[in-house]
């Protein structure tokens, strides 16, 4: 009877365990913190943004360019071209499934999640 | 090997568990003057994509007809109230205001689509809210002394005429209810029976989310996150109407899009109202009467009940909370510090 587990038994394993976190990381969003946002221009999608790539976009709109903010999982209106700014008091979106949008320059950010916390948000 | 097997087998457990994507489709239009946002369960993209479209084409359509002031069916209907005459009304009205009137009278006046003009005195009858000033208070005094009614409106078939010649009709507090109505009976039509259809924050759910409730957020009115969250099963409608939502600042002083038909002026008293009921019109109807009955509980206590509501949830502009004990066990606190909660009488 040989040893109980072979050299190659190990690396199997070894290789199998140091898997784990890796698909962890990219498949387990469970907490419903969003990782990616996803940004509509006019009723089309416009872009898929990195939430923890940090970066200042400009979104062009129908009326004109609206500022987004991106960084630390979270993603902001800085500025619109609209009037009473309702998506830059919106603030920072952080939560799987939260939007916001600038209605008058067509312009809306939504995050998304696997298992957002909730399926749907009234504002 | 054949003892390192359950090692592997174990190891291959773990990894099943990291079950797959919910089959969930998720569509935002900017249709109805709002984001109309559609979470469509256990229904797959080409068939998603067919009936968002679907909603999307009705949602155009009704926002269209029913705007006050637009060259469409309500937008004539409006020109022809002051002549007193009868007249032939478009057949896509005629529904609005028979069950706009029913939810006018149970609640009092105090949910009145007949004060169009005022609406568009203050400027909340345009997409765009107004930046202010206030109108002037004899332009108000005057609009109000005319008392428009939707009891004034007499309608025979589809034959309509106003005993009042100062009647506009303005559907803004009642028309995103009825139209997510409508959006639900459409996907009931084409077989999808587990949906949340979010007009702007005015939400009706059906069916479940696979094997757990709907979850919905409610947003805080005052902060960036969520106030509370809530489960929703079977079939209810949820809106939250706010003093965020449309409104101008001036003078330092906030005036909100709802406008209070006793007085002429825009409600006050409350930052946010909650209310749950199963018809989505009703909902609508009734947060606009709460937000003007304001945040006494002898005030907006009858008009809860009596428009049939199943819950209210009030965040004044202290920021302190009411809620019927209907809502004790369903609504969750998702700020710290949790805030003071006051449980009103039962509905």
């Amino acid at each position: 009877m040989g040893p109980w587990l072979t050299r190659g038994d190990w690396l199997v394993l070894i290789a199998a365990l140091l898997l784990v976190p890796g698909l962890y990381a990219v498949y387990w969003h469970g907490s419903g913190q969003g990782l990616e946002a996803r940004v509509w221009v006019d009723g089309k999608p416009w872009a898929r943004l990195d939430l923890f790539r940090e970066q200042h976009l400009d979104v062009p709109g129908v009326l004109g360019v609206s500022h987004l903010e991106i960084g630390g999982g979270q993603v902001r209106f800085t500025d619109s071209p609209c009037q009473n700014r309702q998506c830059v008091h919106t603030g920072w979106l952080s939560e799987g499934g939260d939007v916001a949008a600038c209605l008058p320059n067509r312009v809306s950010v939504q995050i998304m999640a696997d298992d957002p916390r909730f399926d749907s948000i009234n504002f | 090997m054949t003892r390192a097997l359950p090692l592997v087998l174990l190891l291959v457990l773990l990894l099943a568990a990291c079950s797959p994507r919910p089959p969930v489709y998720q569509e935002q239009l900017l249709t109805f003057g709002t984001m109309v946002d559609v979470t469509l369960w256990n229904v797959d993209e080409k068939r998603g994509q067919q009936a968002v479209a679907t909603l999307a084409r009705d949602f155009d359509y009704m926002h269209d007809a029913w705007h006050a002031w637009h060259r469409g069916p309500l937008g004539r209907v409006n020109q022809l109230l002051p002549t007193g005459e009868f007249f032939s009304c478009p057949p896509s009205i005629v529904p609005l205001i028979r069950r706009s009137s029913e939810l006018s009278a149970a609640s009092g006046g105090l949910f009145n689509p007949a004060i169009g003009q005022l609406i568009r005195l203050w400027g909340f009858a345009s997409d765009d809210p107004p930046k202010g000033p206030p109108p002037a208070p004899e332009a108000i005094r005057a609009l109000l002394a005319k008392n428009p009614q939707m009891s004034d409106l007499e309608l025979d078939g589809i034959q309509l005429r106003s005993r009042n010649p100062a009647v506009r009709l303005d559907f803004g507090a009642f028309a995103k209810g009825y139209a997510v109505d409508r959006a639900i009976e459409q996907l009931r039509e084409l077989g999808i029976d587990n949906a949340i259809v979010n007009a702007g924050g005015d939400l009706r759910a059906i069916g479940r989310h696979g094997d757990r409730p709907w979850r919905v957020g409610i947003r805080h009115p005052r902060q960036p996150g969520m106030l509370a969250a809530v489960d929703i099963e079977g079939d209810e409608s949820v809106f939250t109407s706010g003093d965020y939502e449309r409104y101008f600042d001036y003078d330092g002083k906030r005036y909100q899009h709802i406008i209070d038909p006793r007085s002429g002026y825009p409600a006050e008293g409350l930052s946010s109202v909650t209310v749950f009921a199963t018809q989505a019109d009703v909902a609508d109807a009734a947060a606009t009467a709460i937000t003007v009955a304001g945040p006494k509980a002898a005030d907006w206590l009858p008009v809860a009940r009596a428009l049939g509501v199943t819950g209210v949830m009030l965040v004044d502009t202290e920021g302190r909370v009411q809620m019927t004990p209907s809502l004790r066990e369903r609504i969750y606190f998702d700020v710290e510090p949790r805030p003071d909660v006051r449980f009103s009488e039962p509905l």
